[in-house]
């Protein structure tokens, strides 16, 4: 028994009790200001009777059932066609270069909020929209005036589309923040040597001996993923049907209703959403069950491929489909946010202005200020606090006897998941305004804190997800290597682990701060619009009548965060690679390696 | 100098893994031999202070007739190496080193690099104080390794198949200096191996353990 | 100081940035325009923060509101009463003379807000489509219908929780029903609903497959409309604001050949204004920010059609020589309105119609979130 303490462990332990607190209770707050009303209490309005009317209610509803099937057909669609494109251009492209290139391609629907990369979809697809002005050929034509089917249609096409455009990038990048650590691309490299070695294709090497690798690894980031897309608000609002609408959209709308006593259907919606997430998981673990009893027969089968041309098709169908809407929406954006009359079918606007830049510059130099602190705060926060939990983790399993250390691990393994799980799992809107109230309650005037506190919510859970893969993959040996040469737990951290993770420390800060950027009704909510950020702002427009002032603002919402991804992927490699030449006179001669 | 492992008992999940009852002098090698599996490693990881869950130990582990059971593993002034180089990448040859010497008056930082540069002429590979460690070869980044564990001033050295990943004619030659340097400097060594090579250029006692 | 106003219009913005440095010098009030996409999320804040006792020190200062809203708030008690009788600039409105100053949709404002502008409902149209089209210009509520039945799918309405949407279902209403208009300025009864209503739903029915989508879909904002007219997917619209259409084709945003006219069957009217919270920390500087927004200046400002255009609730009776002369402008436009035509208004009903038109629309046709 190696039992010893000093204080950078116990600030670890504090770390991560601070992180659960964080995550936990804003959320448990919020929910109880949901679940109260949701059986009928909620003094404000005078309803002090517990019941389940307000569930009978809302049962009864005509649309009900309808509203349900297509929050859980349009999440449980797009996320399971996502995973398939992903893994597909994985499999296709992971032993290439391609693979940073596409990273690169994908990086503009990875940063773009939800919100925003609804608009730019529409400002393509509609009958006015850019790719109708391509084919119409008729220069006095009108747009059509038939029905559109990927824009409002009953099935929610529309939806799904967007969300696998949105999520796709986002797989992609946890799978490769994997892949890229060195244990795995070792493995990985390994795998597909004595797999091709064995007659087996690069595809079917992928998906019957590095798929099981690699998925248990981002399989909660899927998760959350999925969540996220079964009770999002901002895509079918802005791109779905609404006879019915989604679940989401309706308790928005009952939220947000003139007629107070909507409050308790919202609610009581808001729970019925909860359990709507968790069906659309059961749904997916049985389908992840049924695909690993099909794939361990495929293994069996001993067949050398994995309909290799159908994947590569489909990659090649994924990858050209980006390229024409990056390529659609870069030309389509930037050219609204200038434009002056644009006809239809006019291509080319009739003439460029400055003047919608003008206007959305004056507003928005203030929102951009307060986007940024708040971001900058936020993520800095959640940094800190996810680095110093995970280093708990490495200390907490030498710092224990080992009967209890395994218990202690695996128990707060488990309550740290939930924990991470909460805001992604219980609808936004239902939590803060149960949030609103308690803070109301208490300190009222620190608006500047709520609205931290609401975004770190958010932000956390991203974060930690997003590092935690490469922490817990960092090489082990590094740290017992250091600690050999007389370096103290947190001389190891600060000096051996930051540096050797750099890479996904800052990209996993970029990801805090594009989450922090996106968030509307969290800011809106808790600051009572007192702050306004890019994002509020970027809303109150596309609810206004000008094309042009929400293309400038989904532009800012794009550049915001893009700027912090190219920082994270370019600061690194300036900061943590030595340079060739010293401080010191004695200069080496800069001459490439020749080999001993 | 000398490594006491006195009674060393380790246990799996409370079940015991391995006994080991053994002294190795200033400037011997112990080597530890036995197929993967058998616990080279986690004896390893017991001597250096770093055994997890589910692993456990008896017994007391001395240098110099002083328990260091109870010390931390950056106090416990025993060095490891294993078969990867694993070179600090955010940091140049001189940088690797000059971070594993002792934090004591008796150095300045020019007279570190001074020192690190003798080093580097010892072994051959003068002038790459300023290299990053990626663009230096198997051989050049092994013997890096050892120097850098040299250099925080070890009281023993523990060796996890430090040779294996090298190629045999690489490895006889890494091999042959590593034992020197050690027995020159009269630090007791723990060489864990499967390649009965190892043991035989180590030519100290050998310990052979049983798969479980 | 907290103004909470509906953020979605860049000349609203622009002129309440205007409003905020006018206060600032010449009272030293520092006066921050809230943007609301919505501006029930502020009434939800008002009321969220009653029911946690906050009594004093509210985040919502003013708030622009009329209709269903300030009914909300009104029951709720979320508004100061009787503080309106204190702005001076208030007696210009002619309050007494003027019962649309102190009714908001039939409801009695009790002081509670300050009127600031009013708007009656005009369509606008693209010239060019309906000449490619060959259609004439629907100059009432059965030429409409005729329109739609030419042309499917280039004209459309916002659902009925969106203010816009709702008042072209009361236009409907009230045109269908013009024999029995006064059952709309009482308040609701299940029979003067049963009244009205089979040729309200004939004609509905008979539009909604013919609207944009085929009636499946209804856009959920009054602003969509005018975005789809400027990108062409809609041929014919109509607004509360006659002026923002002007404005917008000179903003780019609608094109040139946007044409605006009344429907001579009769144009819904009605005036909107500004309300005090309960709570709020800063009710004297309120005040003096209402005082200014009634003053002739400002008033004149926002009345001018480059700036946002909304009529005046001023009673030009009430004014001096030299104030009257700030509202004369002579400048029109081709997508101006022409004022000099005289239109025929309907008033709103009272505000009790809106819930029930609204209730039994979501029962007939769908809830629509």
């Amino acid at each position: 028994m190696i039992g010893y303490s000093n204080y950078f462990y116990r600030v670890t332990i504090l770390a991560r009790w601070l992180l659960l607190i964080l995550l936990t209770v804003p959320v448990l707050a919020g929910v109880v200001g949901v679940v109260l009303p949701a059986f009928g209490y909620f003094p404000a309005i005078g309803a002090n009777a517990v019941s389940m009317d307000v569930f009978a209610r809302l049962f009864a509803l005509d649309d009900a059932a309808e509203m349900i099937a297509l929050s859980l057909t349009t999440g449980a669609a797009s996320t399971l066609i996502a995973c398939l494109c992903a893994f597909s251009l994985l499999a296709v492209f992971y032993r290439t270069r391609v693979l940073s290139w596409l990273q690169g391609l994908f990086s503009p629907f990875l940063v773009l909020p939800h919100a925003a990369a609804s608009i730019s979809l529409l400002f393509l697809l509609s009958p006015s929209g850019f790719f109708a002005r391509l084919f119409t050929f008729d220069s006095d034509a009108i747009p059509s005036s038939s029905q559109s089917y990927f824009l409002f249609d009953e099935l929610g096409l529309g939806i799904v589309l967007a969300l696998i455009v949105k999520e796709v990038p986002f797989i992609l990048l946890m799978a490769l923040s994997v892949m890229s650590q060195p244990l795995i691309k070792e493995k990985i490299n390994g795998y597909f040597n004595v797999g091709v070695s064995l007659g087996y294709s690069s595809i079917s090497v992928f998906f019957k001996l590095i798929l099981p690798v690699l998925y248990p690894q981002i399989r909660l980031p899927l998760l959350a993923v999925l969540v996220f897309a079964v009770s999002n608000v901002e895509i079918p609002l802005i791109l779905g049907p609404n006879n019915p609408s989604t679940l989401a959209v309706a308790v928005l709308h009952w939220f947000n209703h003139i007629d107070l006593s909507m409050r308790l259907m919202a609610s009581a919606a808001a729970v019925v959403q909860v359990g709507v997430a968790a069906v659309a998981i059961g749904l997916v673990i049985l389908i992840e069950n049924i695909l690993a009893w099909l794939g361990e027969r495929s293994w069996l089968s001993g067949k050398r491929t994995f309909g290799d041309d159908g994947l590569k098709l489909l990659s090649l169908f994924v990858v050209a489909g980006y390229a024409v809407l990056v390529a659609g929406t870069l030309f389509n954006l930037v050219l609204f946010s200038v434009a002056q009359h644009w006809p239809f079918p006019q291509v080319l606007p009739s003439g460029l202005t400055v003047l919608h830049w003008q206007s959305v510059l004056e507003a928005a130099l203030e929102p951009i200020i307060n986007t940024l602190i708040l971001g900058g705060m936020v993520s800095l926060t959640a940094l800190v606090l996810v680095l110093l939990a995970l280093e708990n983790e490495v200390l907490g399993s030498f710092n224990r006897a080992p009967d209890k250390a395994h218990s202690y691990q695996s128990n707060a393994g488990a309550l740290l998941n939930i924990a991470l799980f909460l805001p992604l799992l219980v609808p936004g809107v239902a939590f803060l305004y149960g949030l609103v109230w308690f803070q109301q309650i208490a300190l009222k005037n620190a608006v500047w804190f709520h609205v931290y506190i609401a975004h770190i919510v958010y932000v956390m859970p991203y974060v930690f997800l997003s590092l935690a893969i490469a922490y817990r993959k960092l090489d082990s040996r590094y740290a017992m290597v250091a600690q050999s040469l007389g370096k103290s737990p947190i001389r190891v951290f600060l000096s051996i682990k930051l540096p050797l993770l750099a890479g996904p420390i800052m990209v996993a800060f970029a990801l805090g701060l594009a989450i922090s950027f996106s968030q509307y009704l969290p800011t809106l909510l808790a600051t009572g619009g007192a702050i306004s950020t890019v994002t509020t702002e970027a809303v109150a427009a596309a609810s206004g009548s000008s094309m042009r002032l929400s293309a400038a603002y989904v532009i800012i919402q794009a550049v915001l965060p893009l700027v912090g991804f190219l920082l994270a992927w370019w600061l690194p490699g300036v900061l943590f690679t030595p340079r060739k030449v010293q401080i010191n006179n004695k200069t080496t001669s800069p001459q490439p390696f020749r080999g001993s | 100098m000398a490594l006491h492992l006195k009674q060393l008992n380790i246990f799996k999940d409370g079940s015991l893994m391995l006994s080991l009852d053994a002294t190795v002098n200033k400037g011997e090698v112990l080597s530890v031999m036995g197929p993967s599996g058998s616990g080279k490693s986690t004896l390893l990881q017991a001597i250096a202070g770093h055994l997890a869950t589910p692993f456990s130990m008896t017994g007391k582990i001395l240098i110099d007739n002083q328990s260091i059971d109870d010390k931390p593993p950056h106090l416990r002034g025993i060095g490891i190496m294993f078969q990867d180089a694993l070179l600090f990448e955010h940091m140049t040859v001189e940088q690797n080193i000059i971070f594993a010497m002792p934090k004591t008056k008796r150095y300045s930082v020019s007279k570190k690099r001074e020192s690190v540069s003798n080093m580097l002429e010892a072994v051959g590979l003068e002038g790459m104080q300023n290299r990053a460690v990626t663009t230096l070869s198997g051989g050049q980044q092994a013997r890096i390794s050892l120097l850098r564990s040299l250099a925080a001033e070890p009281r023993a050295v523990l060796l996890d198949e430090p040779f294996s990943k090298l190629d045999t004619a690489l490895r006889d030659q890494i091999r042959t200096w590593t034992l020197e340097q050690l027995r020159c400097r009269g630090i007791p060594a723990l060489l864990v191996t499967h390649d009965s090579d190892d043991a035989v250029a180590a030519g100290g006692q050998t310990f052979e353990l049983l798969p479980c | 100081m907290r103004l909470h106003a509906w953020g979605g219009s860049a000349q609203v913005n622009s002129y309440l940035q205007w409003v905020a440095q006018q206060v600032e010098s010449k009272y030293g009030i520092r006066l921050q325009h809230v943007k609301l996409a919505d501006t029930s999320d502020a009434v939800s804040r008002v009321l969220a923060e009653k029911a946690a006792g906050n009594n004093s020190n509210g985040s919502v200062d003013l708030i622009w509101i009329n209709g269903e809203n300030f009914a909300a708030m009104k029951k709720h008690g979320l508004l100061v009463q009787n503080w309106v009788n204190d702005i001076d600039n208030f007696a210009l409105t002619n309050p007494e003379d003027n019962p649309a100053m102190i009714t908001d949709f039939g409801e009695p404002t009790e002081g509670m807000e300050a009127p600031w502008g009013k708007a009656s409902m005009v369509f606008y149209y693209r010239k060019t489509h309906l000449e490619k089209l060959n259609l004439t210009v629907p100059k009432n509520i059965h030429e409409l219908m005729q329109f739609a039945q030419q042309a499917p799918g280039r004209f459309t309405y916002p659902v009925p929780t969106d203010y816009l949407g709702i008042s072209f279902v009361k236009y409907v209403a009230i045109a269908l029903n013009q024999a029995q208009s006064e059952l709309f300025y009482a308040p609701v009864t299940p029979s003067a609903l049963s009244q009205i209503t089979p040729a309200l739903w004939q004609y509905l029915d008979q539009l909604h497959p013919n609207l944009w989508q085929k009636g499946e879909y209804f856009v959920r904002q009054a602003s969509k409309l005018q975005r789809m007219v400027g990108s062409g997917e809609l041929s014919l619209a109509f607004s509360f604001t006659a002026a923002e259409i002007p404005s917008a084709v000179e903003r780019f945003d609608l094109p040139l050949d946007i044409r605006t006219y009344s429907m001579s069957d009769g144009s819904l009217a009605n005036v909107h204004f500004i309300g005090l919270t309960f709570n709020s920390a800063n009710k004297a500087e309120a005040k003096a920010v209402v005082n200014f927004l009634l003053s002739p200046e400002a008033q004149a400002k926002k009345q001018r059609v480059q700036v946002w255009g909304d009529d005046t609730v001023l009673a030009m009776s009430k004014l001096s020589q030299a104030e009257q002369a700030l509202f004369s402008t002579t400048q029109s436009h081709p997508s101006a309105l022409d004022k000099t035509q005289s239109t025929l208004l309907f008033a709103e009903p009272h505000t009790s119609w809106t819930d029930a038109l609204r209730q039994a629309w979501e029962e007939r046709y769908g809830a629509r979130y």
